[in-house]
C-alpha cells in the first residue's frame, strides 16, 4: 500500500509540474467540448426560408409567422407559385420552402388537419433531416397535421415530389438537439483519449529516462506498480467525466435523466479499461513517440469510428461492427447516452456493464503480463 | 519475516552467467566471487559487457544461461530476496528530473520500505553527506553532473543496501567530484558495505581491494592491483630524452625494452632486466646518445595499471580508454 502510495504519489507530481501535459489533460477536453458542441453544432438555426402562401388567409400567415418566430427558421420570402421554388433552391437562396396549401384556413378553423408541404433542399442532407424535423416540431406544436414532401434539388423537378404525410417524432431529444446526442458522446471520446495516452506514455518514460531500471531493482511487485500508475489517471479520468457532464448540463442544457451512481460505476470500469490499453501500449512499444502513435490510433479512431460516435453502429461494414464489440467504447458509449437521455437504469443497461467488467479485467490482466519484471 | 537464504561469505557468487543479445554473445560464460566487504573493480573496454554483468547481478536483466547468487539467494529464481539487500546506479542518470532532491530521496525511501521513523533522519545524513543538504529544494534536473551522481548514490544508499552496484559512477564526472565520490565509497566501505563498481578509469580501479578485467564477455585477469603490477614482468623507468618522438622509434627497437610510451615529456618504458647483459639503464643511455639524443636524468618508476594491462592484455592496450597519447606493446 505504501509503494502504491509513493508511485501515485510520484505521477501527481510528474502531472502537476509538466504544464505542457496540465494542458492536454484540462484545456484540450475543454476545447474539444465546445468546438464540437458549439462551432461545429449539427443544430441549426434561422434556416434560410421561403414560404408559399396559397392560401392568403389570416390562419396561414399565422403559421408563416410562427415559423419565422421560432428561431429555427427565417423566412427570407413569401413566393407567390410553385414555379418559384425551383429557382430558390437551385440558386441556393434558401433551404427550405414551407408551402401552406390553399384551404389551410378553412379546415383548422373547421378543426380538420390544415395541410402544409415541407419542400426541403436534399443535397444538404444533414440541413434537410433538421428542416424536416424542425417542421414536423413546429406543425405538432402549432396543432396541424402536415404533409411532408422532400425535394431533390438536383435534377428532380417539382412535378416528381410526391406529398408524402408523415409524422415523425423524435423521441428523448424531441428537438434535434445535437448537443444532448453528441455530448454523452464526446464524454467517451474525450476520457478515451486523455487516459489512453498518458498512460501509454508512462512506461516507456520510466525506460528512456532510465529510471525504470530503478523500479525494477526495488521490492515493489508488478502489480504495485500498475495500480500506482493507474490510480491518479483513473481519478482525472473521472474529474473530466464530471466536468464534462456538468458543463453539458449547464452551458448547453443537456438533460440527466439516469442514477448518478450508475454512472459513475461505468466510468470507473471503462477507465480502467482504457489505461490498462496505455499500459499495454507502454509494456510494449520501444519509445515515447511511438507509444504516442499508437496510442492515438488505438485511443483516437477506434472511439470515434467503432462506438457509434459517429455512425450508427448498424450501418458499419459487418467487419467492422464485430470489431466494435472488441472495443470497450461502444458499451461505455450505450450507458451514457442512456443514462444522459433515457433514464434507463440497471435492469437495461446490465449487459454492457457486465461487458464492460469483463473488459476491465481481460485488459488489466493481460498488461500485467505483459508488464515484465526485467528490463 | 524468515529468509531461507543462509548469509554467505559470499556477496557475489555467479555461476556460468551468459547473456546473449540476438546471437551476440555480451557476457560470455562468467563466473565469479567476490567476498563480503570489498570494494571489487570491474574494468576494460566499451562493450566488453560490464553493464550486462552487471544489470544481471541486481536482476535488471534475465541471464541467457547460468545463475548468479547475491548472499545466496539466486537472481534468476528468487530475485525478491535479492533486491532489498541492493542499490545499483546505472550509468545513465536514473532519478526523476522533474522532482526535488527531497522527493527523489523520500521516493526510493518508500518504494524500498525504508521505515517511516527513520526516513527524515536518513534523508538529511545522506543530504549532508553528499553535500546536497542546500540543494534539497532543487528539480533534480537543475543539479550539475557531480551533483546529480551523488543525488542518485543518496538514493541508492537511502535504503541502506549491503551491496552496492556502480556502473561507471564517474563517468562525465569532474575530477573533484570524482575524488569527493570515492571519499563516499571508502566511507562505505569502512562499514562493510561490499561495493563491486565497473569504472573505465585505471586510478579508481586502483582504489579498489581487487581487480576483474573482463573483455568481450569474459573476465580474463583478476588480482588485486598490487598483484596485477606484480604480474608485469620486468620495471619500469622513465627516461628524460630531446626529441623523444624519435627516441621513442628507436628505444623500441631494442631487444630488452618490452614497451614504450610518452608520459609527459618522458618515455616510460618497461625493461626486461634479463636480456640486458649489463645494467640496462647504461645500455639505453650508450644508445640513445650513441644515435645523437642528448639523454638526462633515468630513473626507475612505479608499474601503473594502465602499463600493467598494456603488457598483460594482449592488444588490450588499444582497446582500452587511455588519458595517454600512446601505449605499445613490443612483441617478444
Amino acid at each position: 500500500m505504501r509503494r502504491i502510495l509513493a508511485i501515485a504519489r510520484k505521477e501527481f507530481i510528474h502531472i502537476m509540474r509538466d504544464k505542457r501535459m496540465l494542458g492536454v489533460i484540462l484545456i484540450m477536453p475543454l476545447l474539444q467540448l465546445f468546438l464540437y458542441a458549439y462551432a461545429l453544432s449539427f443544430d441549426i438555426k434561422h434556416l434560410p426560408t421561403a414560404a408559399l402562401d396559397l392560401d392568403h388567409t389570416e390562419q396561414s400567415r399565422q403559421y408563416i409567422s410562427a415559423l419565422q418566430q421560432s428561431n429555427y427558421f427565417t423566412v427570407n420570402r413569401v413566393l407567390n407559385n410553385y414555379g418559384q421554388v425551383d429557382g430558390i433552391f437551385k440558386s441556393n437562396q434558401d433551404q427550405v420552402v414551407v408551402v401552406v396549401g390553399s384551404g389551410f384556413g378553412r379546415d383548422t378553423t373547421a378543426g380538420r388537419a390544415g395541410a402544409v408541404q415541407v419542400l426541403v433542399d436534399g443535397s444538404d442532407a444533414n440541413s434537410a433531416q433538421l428542416g424536416q424535423t424542425y417542421s414536423g416540431a413546429l406543425s405538432r406544436v402549432y396543432g396541424a397535421k402536415i404533409a411532408i414532401a422532400q425535394y431533390e434539388a438536383k435534377g428532380a423537378s417539382v412535378s416528381n415530389v410526391g406529398a408524402l404525410t408523415g409524422n415523425t417524432r423524435v423521441w428523448y431529444n424531441p428537438e434535434g438537439k445535437s448537443a444532448a446526442y453528441f455530448i454523452p458522446g464526446l464524454i467517451v471520446v474525450l476520457v478515451t483519449m486523455v487516459t489512453v495516452l498518458q498512460t501509454a506514455n508512462t512506461l516507456v518514460k520510466e525506460k528512456e529516462m532510465g529510471t525504470y531500471e530503478q523500479l525494477i531493482v526495488s521490492p515493489i511487485s508488478r502489480i504495485e506498480l500498475m495500480v500506482g500508475k493507474i490510480a491518479p489517471w483513473a481519478l482525472i479520468g473521472a474529474a473530466e467525466i464530471l466536468i464534462i457532464s456538468l458543463i453539458g448540463i449547464v452551458v448547453f442544457g443537456i438533460p440527466f435523466r439516469g442514477s448518478v451512481l450508475l454512472l459513475a460505476v461505468a466510468s470507473l470500469l471503462y477507465v480502467i479499461c482504457t489505461l490498462a490499453l496505455g499500459l499495454i501500449i507502454s509494456a510494449r512499444a520501444t519509445s515515447v513517440e511511438a507509444a504516442n502513435q499508437l496510442g492515438s490510433l488505438v485511443s483516437f479512431l477506434p472511439t470515434f469510428m467503432l462506438s457509434g460516435y459517429i455512425f450508427p453502429l448498424s450501418s458499419l461494414p459487418w467487419v467492422l461492427q464485430f470489431l466494435s464489440y472488441l472495443y470497450p467504447a461502444r458499451y461505455f458509449m450505450v450507458v451514457t447516452r442512456t443514462v444522459f437521455l433515457k433514464g434507463g437504469g440497471l435492469s437495461v443497461l446490465w449487459p454492457q456493464l457486465a461487458a464492460l467488467a469483463v473488459f476491465a479485467v481481460l485488459m488489466t490482466t493481460f498488461a500485467a503480463f505483459l508488464y515484465r519484471e526485467r528490463a | 519475516m524468515t529468509v531461507v537464504s543462509q548469509d554467505t561469505e559470499l556477496a557475489i557468487d555467479a555461476r556460468g552467467l551468459s547473456k546473449e543479445f540476438r546471437s551476440v554473445l555480451a557476457v560470455d560464460d562468467i563466473s565469479l566471487e567476490v567476498p563480503r566487504g570489498r570494494v571489487f573493480g570491474l574494468i576494460g573496454p566499451d562493450g566488453a559487457g560490464k553493464s550486462t554483468l552487471i544489470r544481471m547481478l541486481c536482476t535488471v536483466l534475465e541471464p541467457t544461461s547460468g545463475d548468479a547468487f547475491v548472499f545466496g539467494n539466486s537472481v534468476v529464481s528468487n530475485p525478491h530476496e535479492v533486491k532489498p539487500r541492493i542499490g545499483y546506479m546505472s550509468q545513465a542518470f536514473s532519478l526523476y528530473g522533474d522532482l526535488t532532491v527531497a522527493e527523489n530521496l523520500d521516493f526510493f525511501a518508500e518504494l524500498r520500505g525504508v521505515p517511516k521513523s527513520e526516513m527524515a533522519a536518513r534523508s538529511a545524513r545522506l543530504l549532508e553527506f553528499s553535500g546536497l543538504t542546500e540543494f534539497a529544494s532543487r528539480q533534480a534536473q537543475f543539479l550539475s553532473g557531480g551533483m546529480k551522481q551523488k543525488l542518485a548514490l543518496a538514493a541508492t544508499l537511502i535504503s541502506e543496501p549491503d551491496l552496492l552496484f556502480l556502473d561507471e559512477p564517474t563517468t562525465g564526472v569532474d575530477p573533484v567530484s570524482r575524488r569527493e565520490f570515492w571519499r563516499i565509497i571508502s566511507d562505505l566501505h569502512r562499514h562493510g558495505i561490499t561495493v563491486f563498481v565497473a569504472t573505465p578509469y585505471m586510478d579508481e580501479a586502483d582504489r579498489c581491494d581487487e581487480i576483474a578485467f573482463m573483455t568481450q564477455g569474459r573476465i580474463i585477469l583478476r588480482d588485486t592491483p598490487a598483484g596485477m603490477r606484480r604480474r608485469v614482468p620486468g620495471r619500469v623507468i622513465e627516461v628524460a630524452v630531446d626529441r623523444y618522438r624519435e627516441a621513442m622509434t628507436l628505444v623500441r627497437t631494442l631487444p630488452f625494452i618490452r614497451s614504450v610510451e610518452v608520459s609527459g615529456e618522458l618515455l616510460r618504458m618497461l625493461v626486461d632486466q634479463d636480456a640486458c647483459e649489463e645494467d640496462c639503464e647504461v645500455a639505453l643511455r650508450s644508445t640513445l646518445e650513441g644515435a645523437g639524443f642528448s639523454v638526462g636524468s633515468i630513473h626507475p618508476a612505479a608499474t601503473d595499471l594502465e602499463m600493467a594491462f598494456a603488457t598483460l592484455i594482449p592488444a588490450a592496450g588499444e582497446l582500452l580508454d587511455t588519458s595517454d597519447e600512446e601505449i605499445l606493446a613490443v612483441a617478444e
